[in-house]
């Protein structure tokens, strides 16, 4: 799972607008982000990149794959 | 010793948890943080309350260093919002100015709004405790007022911290909720309900 964790999310909501493949949620009960569908995020670090508090820590050793050309 | 333990138990708990590793200067403004909010609930202990159980020394220097402690923490904890968009500075993503505004104006959060009414609770106590001179209060006014004040304060912000706090695991949550029940029962105790007695 590429993101980690979330914490001390504070419910704005701007990592659900900034996600491309929409794996964050804000649950209805807390009204804070949770991790809806782990296996459809990219890694692409903009929910990380635009969460006003850091609360998302995104696993550092997953990584995009590096595409190697043959021959 | 109470500034000890109270500094040693946030930072064994952060050193002990599982929390994801994050830059050096996120992880010192968090531990600077924890460190803070834990010596303001012991702040509660380096008063006349635990005088006799703590074995502390005499009142006046009990005073000071709870003055020194308190205006030191305060200061800490009232900068607090602004070291959070700190690392804002310095990555790519979000500007500091727009993530501030962001956090000061999300009022669906529970914890934000208590956040806010602790900073202000807080600020009441710090301005109140500098220019205690000039309230001409008399003495025993002046810790009711504090007293009462510190209680909202410990409650509201034991509750924030418990809220928003991303090192708050349930041992620090329970570590916040215990000393935060024991500060406010002692100094209920001791000065709201024996004042009572003793004037009926």
């Amino acid at each position: 799972m590429p993101i980690k964790s979330i914490n001390g999310c504070i419910g704005c909501g701007i990592c659900v607008e900034t996600c491309p493949t929409d794996v964050l949620r804000l649950d209805p009960k807390t009204g804070k982000a949770i991790i809806k569908y782990p296996d459809e995020c990219q890694i692409c670090h903009l929910c990380r990149m635009y969460c006003p508090v850091d609360a998302i820590t995104i696993t550092p050793e997953k990584t995009i794959p590096v595409i190697v050309s043959w021959g | 010793m109470v500034v000890f333990i109270m500094t040693a138990i946030p930072v064994l708990f952060w050193a002990l948890g599982d929390f994801p590793q994050r830059s050096a200067l996120k992880e010192t403004i968090s531990l600077l943080t924890l460190v803070a909010f834990s010596n303001m609930l012991g702040q509660f202990f380096i008063s006349r309350l635990s005088k006799k159980t703590l074995n502390l020394p005499a009142m006046p220097r009990v005073i000071k260093v709870h003055k020194i402690i308190g205006y030191v923490f305060v200061s800490v904890l009232l900068v607090h919002p602004f070291l959070i968009i700190l690392p804002r500075y310095f990555e790519a993503g979000v500007e500091p100015l727009d993530a501030f505004t962001t956090l000061i104006t999300t009022f669906e959060s529970t914890g934000i709004i208590l956040g806010m009414v602790a900073w202000g609770l807080m600020l009441i106590i710090g301005i109140t405790s500098l220019f205690r001179n000039k309230l001409r209060l008399e003495y025993t006014q002046w810790r009711t007022l504090h007293s009462i004040l510190s209680i909202l304060f410990i409650a509201v912000a034991s509750w924030h911290a418990i809220d928003l706090g991303r090192h708050t695991n349930l041992p620090i949550s329970i570590f916040i909720a215990v000393f935060a029940a024991i500060g406010i029962g002692l100094l209920t105790k001791t000065y709201l309900f024996n004042q009572r007695k003793s004037r009926s």
